[in-house]
């Protein structure tokens, strides 16, 4: 048990050093742009599986969480002059105020229509970029991004700022896995299972969510902030619903409410169109197709391959093992459920 | 003697209605320090919905509810259960996706005082918490005698082990006063008999207990005292003796069937 729990250990040092030294090695832009993307990406999915994977929440606003993590820094740092470094707690910041101004609309919405409050929230935030012109420049955006300045250290290259990126998401992740793997994260997840029964364990179920909220949003600015510097502009067509859709591809992909999942997920969902680049003008078919196969096989996402628990009752397995099972004690009915 | 013992539930003039359906109509009682407390009554009653004003689910619509002579009308229900009111419910509410240790440990999660900020860089701290509420949830399921499931997942189990988890994550919480509704219901006899058991010895152990249920072997033996409700007005109440024999009571609810069993009592 220990052991095995060593081994892992060591894998992911062994990957956390072999991410660094990736960028420092490998000189091809392309290359350090797709591990950077990636990245920010991982951080962003990381956050929105609080909220929706683990809280059950719909949450479609990610493109607005991320535009306002962005933009927020950057014109501070255009229009008052403010070190490139303080973007970072500036995006934090940002991420509580829109935790508090989604958590509270949820606290009265339940499903389809918390789904169209974040929707909207997120559209309110790209027409307000879009056509405040004088402060946010409008549909050209901010331009010319200045390189991240780490006291001194300047990130002026992208396989510099890739290697902060790298060590940025690793604290992410380890935060968000021990958040996950903690009391936060089991009453994150009995919410979604059963929010009366949490009221009456004395939980206070809005302060929660809230939380949950508040970390989504977090981690989201914070991704939306590095994905300014990594782009080196920003301007409202970065941040469509699109975009809010495909966060949500990812993290179902890889595996709600998981932690390794959602890093699976952003990955794969980033670095797929890279590889299927060689089928053109059938991309979005092939992807479209792939995406569905995922859904009815593995609803529970890439993850629950590794989960025995889900993977007896997730999609395929569930067909296979209904089959055997009906084979084997017809007639049973299942114990529980009953009265 | 009874009379010098404190209130702990009070309800005064409690009604409830859903648009026009009366559910609960003007009903009083005082359930008192150190009792097992039975509502009893046939289907449609108005007990879940008695149960449910009382843990703030909804407000009443005119009265007020009284817990150690602290009226907490208006409080909200994660309120309420902090003052010490635990509850099951009648239609088991468990954290489906996880096992019965994490469904234990939820329930102790206002044991646990770090905050959410603090987690993120208090290693040591939070880890000696998660220590402390995980032996808590092992003290319990051993008083339960469940620690053998401690890893299963709920969803799994039968539906009388389901209850006995629903039972210890109320434990958890550490109430004064526990509220079960229909615990016994869907139990075969021995699983019963194991419940009953169980509720004995919290109370013994000092716990006040709230009782719903329809099984009369249940409530007659481990009951101090019954408030009988029928379309949702209070029709009698008494001690089990009192209830068993009381002609309206037999009229509406308990049948012919219990008329005889009072006859051959009192003529023993
Ligand atoms: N949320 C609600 N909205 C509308 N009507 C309700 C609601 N809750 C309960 N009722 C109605 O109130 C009446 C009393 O219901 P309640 O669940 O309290 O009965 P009960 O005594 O617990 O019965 P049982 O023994 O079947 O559990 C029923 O007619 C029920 O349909
Ligand atoms: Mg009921």
């Amino acid at each position: 048990m220990k052991e095995k729990k060593n081994v892992k250990i060591a894998l992911l040092a062994a990957l956390f050093v072999g991410l660094i030294v990736f960028p420092i090695v490998d000189k091809n832009t392309y290359h350090q742009l797709a591990l950077a993307q990636t990245l920010v990406n991982v951080i962003i999915v990381l956050g929105l599986n609080f909220i929706t994977g683990l809280t059950g929440q719909m949450n479609l606003g990610t493109a607005g969480i991320m535009a306002l993590g962005a933009y927020s820094g950057q014109l501070m740092v255009q229009k008052l002059g403010m070190a490139t470094i303080l973007t970072i707690p500036v995006a934090i910041l940002m991420g509580v105020i829109i935790g508090y101004a989604l958590g509270y609309p949820s606290l009265r919405l339940k499903g389809v229509y918390l789904s169209l409050t974040t929707i909207g929230f997120s559209e309110i935030v790209r027409l307000v970029i879009t056509n405040w012109a004088d402060f946010t420049g409008g549909t050209t955006g901010v331009q010319n991004i200045p390189a991240l300045n780490l006291f001194g250290l300047k990130l002026d290259a992208t396989w510099k700022l890739t290697v902060f990126l790298v060590i940025i998401c690793a604290v992410l992740v380890f935060t968000a896995y021990r958040i996950v793997n903690s009391k936060y994260g089991r009453v994150f997840k009995a919410i979604r299972d059963n929010i009366e029964a949490v009221e009456a364990c004395g939980i206070d179920v809005a302060g929660l969510k809230i939380k949950a909220f508040t970390l989504a949003a977090i981690f989201g600015c914070i991704g939306g902030c590095f994905y300014g510097f990594l782009m080196t502009y920003l301007n409202p067509t970065q941040f469509t619903q699109d975009l809010s859709a495909n966060y949500l591809l990812m993290m179902m992909f890889g595996g709600i409410g998981s932690v390794p999942g959602s890093v699976i997920g952003a990955t794969a969902v980033t670095l797929l169109p890279e590889f299927l680049r060689f089928t053109k003008e059938y991309y979005w078919l092939i992807f479209g197709i792939i995406t569905l196969l995922f859904a009815i096989f593995l609803p529970y996402g890439f993850i629950s391959l590794f989960q025995k628990e889900k993977r007896e009752e997730a999609g395929i397995f569930k067909i296979l093992n209904d089959r055997k099972g009906k084979r084997k004690n017809a007639g049973v009915p299942k114990s529980g459920g009953m009265r | 003697m009874a009379e010098e013992r404190k209130s702990v539930l009070r309800l005064e003039n409690i009604t409830k209605k859903f648009q026009g359906l009366t559910a609960v109509d003007d009903v009083s009682f005082d359930m008192k320090e150190r009792s097992i407390y039975a509502l009893i009554g046939p289907n449609g009653a108005g007990k879940t919905t008695t149960v449910n004003m009382i843990t703030g689910v909804f407000p009443p619509t005119t009265g007020k509810i009284y817990y150690r002579d602290r009226c907490i009308n208006g409080m909200k229900t994660f309120e309420i259960a902090r003052l010490g009111i635990g509850r099951t419910f009648q239609n088991l509410k468990l954290f489906n996706s996880m096992s019965v240790l994490e469904n234990l440990m939820i329930g102790g999660h206002e044991m646990t005082k770090i905050g959410l900020v603090n987690f993120c860089f208090n290693f040591g701290g939070s880890k000696k918490e998660e220590i402390l509420l995980r032996e808590r949830a092992e003290e319990v399921m051993e008083y339960l005698g469940i620690q053998d499931l401690a890893k299963r997942n709920v969803k799994n189990l039968s539906y009388g082990r389901q209850k006995i988890v629903e039972l210890g994550r109320a434990m958890m919480t550490g109430p004064k006063l526990l509220l079960l509704d229909e615990p016994a219901a869907g139990l075969i006899p021995s699983e019963r008999k194991e419940f009953v058991d169980i509720v004995l010895r919290m109370f013994e152990e000092g716990m006040d207990i709230f009782l719903i249920e329809h099984n009369m072997d249940v409530v007659m033996n481990v009951s101090t005292y019954i408030t009988v409700l029928n379309f949702g007005s209070r029709i009698a109440e008494g001690t089990p003796k009192e209830i068993q024999s009381d002609p309206e009571v037999i009229k509406a609810y308990l049948g012919d069937k219990y008329q005889e069993i009072a006859a051959k009592e009192r003529r023993d």
